[in-house]
């Protein structure tokens, strides 16, 4: 009976995961940009004592952004409110990486990549995805052979030979659990070929100048994050892309509406719309992210899983998110729909193909898909007088519908 | 965005096609800075209301040689059909490739690619 060891391998890998795991609990530990910093302890006196702690300040980290009409976004450029808006609370996304604004890191690795240390988080998907395809070609190659084998051996000698191990105890068909990279692919997927780099001189030679990379990626708000943030925590301020002064609360009420209505011009429309409208896509949007921001959800854009947005319970790095949702707009009276001039996505009823390859899709990658009901105000019963201020969000009304797939041979426990 | 190096090389298309000009401007930038591809030509297609863009896709760790590929770039927005892609193949003119990507961009600068081709295709093994 020998004393079995645990492996050092795992228990190196176990510290560097929760290291990991520690790590990532301080950076991401405000929910939000705005930060309540906990008082001094009060002086001993009865009198404060009984009227209990209060928050004596609220930090405020006041980010600027710049509007951005054709994308339709708001675009922070400056790198220290980029990060912070990220690390508190996963809002926007880097407009040249798949998340956290990386590009930058991503390019320095490249050029110092004989004496690099640790990648960044598009390389290590990158390499795991060519290491898993790797495998695959390996495991189907392993499969292959065995059954040529076996099928030659019951053919000559008609003896029956497992494909999954071989007599000697070992596995043929590798398993995830045990396969290991070969040193070729390892030397492969560290060599990256060499980026463009647009600010240098046209003059600028090979050699190893270690001159600096300009960071040319912006952090990108959509038009409702960037409102939930200027709106609620007033910790952004947005400037008109043709002056750069500030724009006001109702300026931006009103261009974020317009930003949705097609107009000549690229100059963003600071008036209130002609015909303002119930069913503009900015509110609707609107509404369903500060619906899911307020109640404590992180809410990303889910274009990658066939839905409009994804709920992640504290942020991507952490988990996997585990919603989808998918807006479908009801309009209280169905002349308003015939009336509108935008074509809103999922206003009329799915077809069943639809809502099924929705629904395959996320029940393939664990998401559960919520389909989130906005109900739009009828524009006989309510004026649009009421369109001039973020007031009109309490004639709106969300219903989350959920929608899983009820196989019923396999569903009996 | 005037601002922004990869603008001066997309200024004409970007104001002769103001719809697609965001969904153009933001495949550029994925398609040169973060994709790495290179010999990148931008081409009109009128018919199309946009610009396509052309160009070398680097090669990848698993082995695949560098091809050159189309991508049509469209946002998330807009409603597409077949006479779309029909109507893009044709602009493309008689040496059009077998197959393009047809990048949809969402607000929050996320894009993904789409692989079109003409016909049936069986998928590789």
């Amino acid at each position: 009976m020998s004393q079995v060891q645990p492996p050092s391998r795992s228990k190196k890998f176990s510290q560097k995961f929760s290291a990991r795991r520690a790590e990532n609990n301080l950076i991401y530990a405000n929910p939000l940009p705005v930060i309540f910093p906990s008082p001094p302890p009060p002086p001993p006196s009865l009198l404060h004592r009984l009227l209990g702690i209060s928050v004596s300040h609220v930090e405020n980290p006041h980010c600027e952004g710049v509007l951005d009409l054709s994308t339709r976004s708001v675009w922070v450029l400056g790198m220290g409110d980029a990060m912070l808006l990220w690390q508190r609370g996963f809002f926007g996304k880097g407009d040249l990486s798949r998340s956290e604004p990386s590009w930058l890191a991503r390019q320095v690795n490249a050029r110092k990549q004989a004496k690099k240390g640790g990648l960044t988080s598009e390389e290590v998907t990158a390499k795991r995805r060519a290491e898993r395809k790797q495998f695959k070609l390996d495991r189907a190659k392993a499969m292959a052979a065995a059954a040529a084998e076996a099928e030659v051996a019951f053919q000559e000698q008609g003896r029956v030979i497992s494909t999954t191990y071989a007599p000697d105890g070992t596995r043929i068909i590798p398993s995830a659990a045990t396969w290991k990279p070969t040193r070729t692919q390892e030397a492969q997927t560290g060599e990256p070929a060499s980026s463009p780099k647009p600010e240098d001189t046209d003059d600028d030679e090979d050699d190893d100048e270690e001159e600096p990379i300009q960071n040319i990626e912006h952090l990108q708000l959509t038009l409702q994050e960037a409102f939930f943030l200027l709106w609620n925590l007033d910790c952004l301020s947005v400037l008109n892309p043709d002056t750069d002064t500030p724009l006001t609360l109702s300026q931006i009420w009103h261009a974020f509406q317009n930003a949705y209505i097609p107009s000549p011009t690229l100059s963003p429309s600071l008036n209130a719309p002609h015909s303002p409208r119930f069913d503009n896509p900015f509110l609707i949007n609107y509404i369903v992210y500060h619906h899911y921001r307020s109640l404590g959800w992180v809410v990303k854009n889910g274009i990658k899983f066939c839905a409009d947005y994804l709920l992640y319970k504290r942020g991507p790095i952490f988990s996997h998110a585990e919603f989808a949702i998918v807006v479908c707009p009801v309009y209280e009276d169905p002349a308003d729909q015939e009336s509108s001039p935008f074509n809103l996505q999922n206003a009329s009823p799915f077809s069943w193909s639809w809502l099924s390859t929705i629904n395959r899709v996320n029940a393939q990658v664990q998401k559960t898909l919520i389909l989130s009901y906005v109900t739009i105000p009828a524009r006989s019963r309510i004026s649009e007088d009421v369109l001039s201020s973020p007031a009109c969000f309490a004639h709106y009304s969300v219903r989350e519908v959920v929608v899983r797939r009820f196989i019923p041979a396999r569903m009996r426990d | 965005m005037q601002a922004h190096p990869s603008h001066r090389n997309l200024t004409q298309l970007l104001s002769k096609y103001p719809k697609a000009a965001g969904a153009l401007f933001q495949v550029y930038n994925d398609l040169t800075l973060a994709q790495r591809w290179t010999e990148v030509e931008v081409i009109d297609l009128p018919d199309c209301q946009r610009a396509a863009i052309k160009g070398l896709k680097p090669s990848s760790d698993a082995g695949e040689p560098a091809s050159v590929y189309v991508v049509l770039p469209c946002s998330l927005a807009e409603s597409i059909s077949t006479s779309w892609f029909r109507d893009a193949f044709a602009s493309l003119g008689t040496n059009a490739p077998e197959a393009i990507f047809v990048a949809i961009t969402a607000e929050d600068s996320s894009t993904v690619y789409y692989k079109i081709s003409k016909g049936i295709v069986k998928p590789p093994l």
